[in-house]
């Protein structure tokens, strides 16, 4: 069954980054009519909570509620809205679509959301490698300056706004927020310790809110369409709206899917719409659901796996970015595994001991089973050093994003990291690079 | 038996903290390491220091907080009424073990080698809380092209031993102001290094070594010189300027090794700067050996009190032969305030108003206490102290000044101290002193005075004596001595003492204690000053003996 498209209606379409395409479409009308048709600040953030919206970062959090958090009082303060674009979870292609072929949805979805947060300037802070998408967003930034949906007195409301593309310069922890502020006031990517919270205490000392790229253009269809509307599409009052599921890895057709929230793991899989069944018809072995940092699920797990926050808490893991990973028959664990380690391992900003030295360390006692030099107490000595980094043991989730590959992989597929001890080699496969040991 | 008019209660100016089922009240803004510490609470830590900032980076301090479900690092959590702090649970248990296992796994487990042992945190944290066995058996991480290295020009970084608490780098940031060190790279490669490789050369960058915990940052000067556990630690004060530091004079067998800071809040606080820091040698220095007296053109060795006695008697005869004023006295500001007051009361005893005492200027030092900066210009610690015992010109009374630029020529001259002023050195001053038909001196070491003076006493360092110094808030600051000096010298106070009896004043076994007790009975503002807490001008107080090492 084919839904509406509505994040990606205009993807595809000739000169779709234009604005003068997006305008012909339909777009800014629904900022005309936020900003001029008696809309408070007020009432865009309650039809933002009644959508039921929740952020599509990963931690899916209620947008609306978060708006929430901003104090009344900022005590002559400014209020900062930050688009969260360092799309860097592995997996994830999702935000670069958005922006790379419909940035003016972004960016009306922004204003909008920036009216809502009484906020006069607001940041896209796009990760360094997306240069295309920075430049994108920057022509369309300069366009709608032009076309006066950005600046002073914005199409005469009253209301004005700026918006200011950065670019990362490459590190995964920017995408966790409080990286993403310190790095765009000029430091360290490093985590902030919280309390206080961004909505309090963010860039610059003033409230901040971040919100990710898709969270953000879904702010604007929910304006336009009303929040019952998007309420409606998805599994539950709970998971609503459309979203936008990123498929990789031994499928038939990987890429960018739009579906309502909750569409089935084995539809998204092997549904016509979307992946059309697994490569040369082999099984599937383990699927990852949110990307790098979700726990892996089985072959029997994704049986009635409905794709949203709930439907993968139920099982252990979560919806994340939506980058769904999949693995078939003929992967190794312990490489996929490995190979996850080793990214976790390089992106640890380093200031917390734990996450600092645990990373490397999984890595590297991965890596050695996986290169044949396992030793039978290696797998017990994954467990344990993963369960002393996280839960409370350092300043942001990151080692416990680092943890849960290890965790399940071995959890999961147990059986196959004994193998490859006992036996110095794959269960299915040839020795990955990932394996080989990298001197820190 | 009820009063019937309970006052009001005052308000309340502390929280109430339970540690452990303990309730502990402490004062509120403080933090929790700190208030742990008030109710006899041992918090493990590396990275949280009283003055910096709190960056909750080495996740060794971490408790559980009641109604909180994760574990917490009690260095980042607020300080409120009624929290109540477990430090001993099985899960806080853990969780040092597992960090000092995770900050061990790249460590090079070589404290015997290390020149940091002793006063490591992580060695004292590994006894106290870490599990005897580690279960790494990786390669451990190495830093080539950044261990043993000087990055500056007193401290040498071994970044194979970083523990990347980053205190050095907060220090350079937060009270230095200059912000040379920073993290480089990221994760397990993070490491600490100076900007573009530009040097750690700030005025107080061995204070960088002071607060790593660790053996990654230590001094050039001090590196491998002595365990630090045979050295013996004598609270004094710093002989480098009037800012009057607060030092822990590091000592062994009769010799000075290092000075380190002494925590003082109202003067520096936990720091000290690398001119005063590295002065500690100097007290080493010794060629004036036994007392001299010059026979015409021989120079001849002689005991101290025939020494002594040679200068009293010339005293006398010049008094005898024509009164005072032909004399002149001069004290230092090197000299504590016991050794200026033995000047000023032989003057007296003697009628002689031309006594004074100058001071070197030096280039603005700097110190930031724990509210404040605090500058000195003085090359010398205690001109002030001296002024304040009266060793400046009496009434009608002559200066140096006055013999300097050739207006007077005394008769005879006491030096207290041979190294008073640069001009103890300057061949032209020492030549207008020398017109004198008698010049005598203390000293330690020799100049062109010295070797100009008709007798010499062998004096002492400032290690070797105790006493006290006013600074330039006018704190008056014990010092202690640390070892004796080697016979025949003696400390100046001494040598002024055994002057003094020998002239018909004061009594031989004096000690400065009793010179003190003098000082309070006689000097304007030195009279609420008592001798365990002295404080000058009512107000001002000797800061209490915490070697910085321990923290």
């Amino acid at each position: 069954m084919t839904s509406e498209r509505v994040l990606l209606a205009r993807v595809g379409r000739e000169r779709s980054q234009s604005i003068d395409t997006y305008v012909a479409d339909g777009g800014y009308a629904t900022l005309r009519k936020v900003l001029t048709g008696g809309w408070t600040p007020e009432s865009v953030t309650d039809e933002v909570k009644k959508s039921g919206l929740r952020g599509r970062g990963g931690a899916g959090f209620p947008t609306g509620v978060k708006w929430g958090f901003v104090p009344k009082d900022t005590k002559g303060k400014p209020v900062y809205l930050l688009c969260n674009a360092d799309e860097s979870e592995p997996g994830t292609f999702k935000d670069r679509l958005l922006m790379e072929k419909d940035p003016h949805q972004v960016l009306e979805g922004q204003i909008i959301s920036a009216y809502a947060l009484r906020c006069r300037s607001s940041y896209i802070y796009i990760r360094g490698e997306f240069y295309e998408g920075a430049r994108i967003l920057q022509r369309a930034v300069d366009e709608a300056y032009r076309e006066g949906f950005l600046g002073e007195n914005i199409l005469g409301s009253g209301f004005s706004h700026d918006i200011t593309v950065h670019r990362g310069a490459g590190a995964y922890i920017c995408g966790e927020e409080t990286g993403l502020i310190e790095s765009l006031e000029g430091k360290r990517g490093q985590p902030r310790i919280k309390p206080p919270f961004p909505a309090v205490f963010g860039v610059f000392g003033a409230p901040t809110i971040v919100n990710n790229v898709e969270t953000l253009s879904c702010v604007t269809h929910i304006l336009n369409r009303g929040a019952e509307w998007f309420a409606k599409i998805g599994r539950n009052e709970k998971n609503t709206g459309p979203k936008l599921y990123c498929l990789s890895g031994h499928v038939n057709r990987p890429g960018v899917y739009e579906a309502p929230m909750g569409l089935q793991m084995k539809e998204l899989l092997f549904g016509d719409d979307y992946g059309r069944g697994m490569k040369d018809g082999r099984r599937v072995k383990a699927v990852i659901p949110g990307g790098a940092s979700a726990a892996m699920l089985t072959a029997e797990e994704i049986e009635d796996c409905p794709l949203d926050f709930d439907g993968l808490a139920a099982k252990k893991s979560m919806l994340g970015s939506a980058a769904i990973i999949v693995m078939d028959e003929d992967t190794c664990i312990v490489d996929a595994a490995t190979n996850l380690a080793k990214f976790f391992s390089h992106e640890s900003c380093g200031q917390c001991t734990p996450c600092r030295e645990g990373t490397p360390w999984l890595h590297r006692v991965l890596g050695r089973i996986e290169a044949g030099e396992g030793r039978a107490e290696d797998i017990d000595l994954l467990e344990k050093v993963s369960n002393q980094m996280a839960n409370g043991m350092t300043i942001c989730v990151f080692a416990d994003a680092a943890i849960a590959p290890v965790l399940s992989s071995i959890g999961k597929f147990r059986d196959e990291f004994r193998y490859h001890i006992e036996n110095k080699r794959c269960l299915v496969g040839p020795r990955s690079e990932a394996a080989v040991t990298v001197t820190a | 038996m009820s009063n019937p008019t309970p006052p009001p209660a005052p308000e309340k100016k502390t929280v109430t903290v339970v540690f452990d089922g303990v309730p502990v009240e402490v004062p509120p803004g403080i933090n929790l390491i700190e208030a742990a510490k008030l109710a006899g609470i041992e918090i493990p830590h590396f990275c949280f220091h009283p003055r910096l900032s709190v960056v909750g980076q080495c996740r060794m301090c971490l408790v559980e907080i009641e109604g909180i479900p994760k574990i917490q690092a009690a260095c980042t959590t607020p300080l409120k009424e009624g929290l109540v702090v477990k430090t001993t649970t099985e899960k806080v248990r853990a969780s040092r073990a597992a960090n000092m296992e995770f900050l061990l796994i790249n460590h090079p487990l070589d404290c015997p080698i290390c020149d940091q042992a002793g006063e490591c945190k992580l060695q004292d944290n590994a006894f106290g809380y870490g599990e005897q066995r580690s279960r790494y058996d990786e390669r451990k991480r190495q830093y080539a092209g950044y261990d043993r290295t000087m990055i500056g020009p007193h401290v040498v970084a071994d970044m194979t031993r970083c523990i990347q608490c980053t205190r050095c780098i907060r220090f350079c940031q937060e009270i230095a102001g200059t912000g040379e060190l920073t993290f480089l790279d990221r994760g397990g490669r993070t490491l600490v290094w100076t900007h573009d490789g530009k040097p750690l050369a700030n005025d107080w960058s061995a204070c960088a070594a002071d607060v790593c915990p660790v053996g990654a940052l230590t001094t050039k000067e001090f590196r491998f010189r002595r365990r630090v556990w045979d050295l013996e630690k004598t609270p004094s004060v710093c002989p480098g300027c009037n800012i009057g530091c607060n030092i822990s004079i590091e000592n062994r067998d009769g010799v000075v090794y290092r000075f380190l800071p002494r925590l003082n809040p109202a003067v520096n606080d936990y720091w000290l700067c690398d001119y005063g820091r590295f002065l500690s040698e100097s007290l080493n220095a010794r060629d004036v050996a036994k007392a001299t007296v010059r026979g015409g053109s021989e120079v001849s060795d002689v005991i101290v009190p025939a020494a002594i006695g040679r200068i009293a008697s010339v005293i006398r005869e010049t008094i005898d032969a024509d009164g005072p004023s032909g004399m002149l006295f001069l004290g230092s500001a090197n000299l504590s305030n016991e050794e200026n007051f033995l000047v000023r009361k032989i003057a007296d005893h003697l009628g002689c108003a031309n006594r004074d005492v100058v001071v070197d200027r030096s280039r603005v030092r700097r110190m930031k206490s724990k509210t404040e900066w605090i500058e000195g210009d003085h090359a010398a610690a205690n001109f002030a102290g001296a002024r304040d015992m009266g060793v400046t010109p009496g009434p009608g009374g002559h200066s140096l000044a006055d013999v300097l630029e050739g207006r007077w020529t005394p008769k005879v001259v006491i030096v207290a101290d041979g190294a008073f002023s640069a001009a103890a050195d300057d061949p032209d001053s020492v030549a207008k002193l020398r017109k004198a038909a008698f010049l005598a001196v203390a000293a330690r070491t020799s100049n062109a005075l010295t070797r100009a003076a008709d007798v010499v006493l062998p004096a002492s360092s400032l290690a070797q004596k105790e006493g006290s110094f006013t600074n330039v808030q006018g704190r008056v600051q014990r010092f202690d001595r640390a070892f004796l000096p080697p016979p025949p010298a003696r400390a100046h106070w001494e040598l002024l003492l055994l002057l003094a009896v020998a002239l018909g004043w004061g009594d031989r076994n004096w000690t400065p204690a009793d010179l003190r007790e003098a000082i309070r009975a006689e000097v304007e503002g030195y009279a609420g000053v008592s001798d365990e807490e002295m404080a000058g001008g009512g107000l001002l107080k000797k800061g209490l003996f915490v070697s910085t090492g321990a923290l």
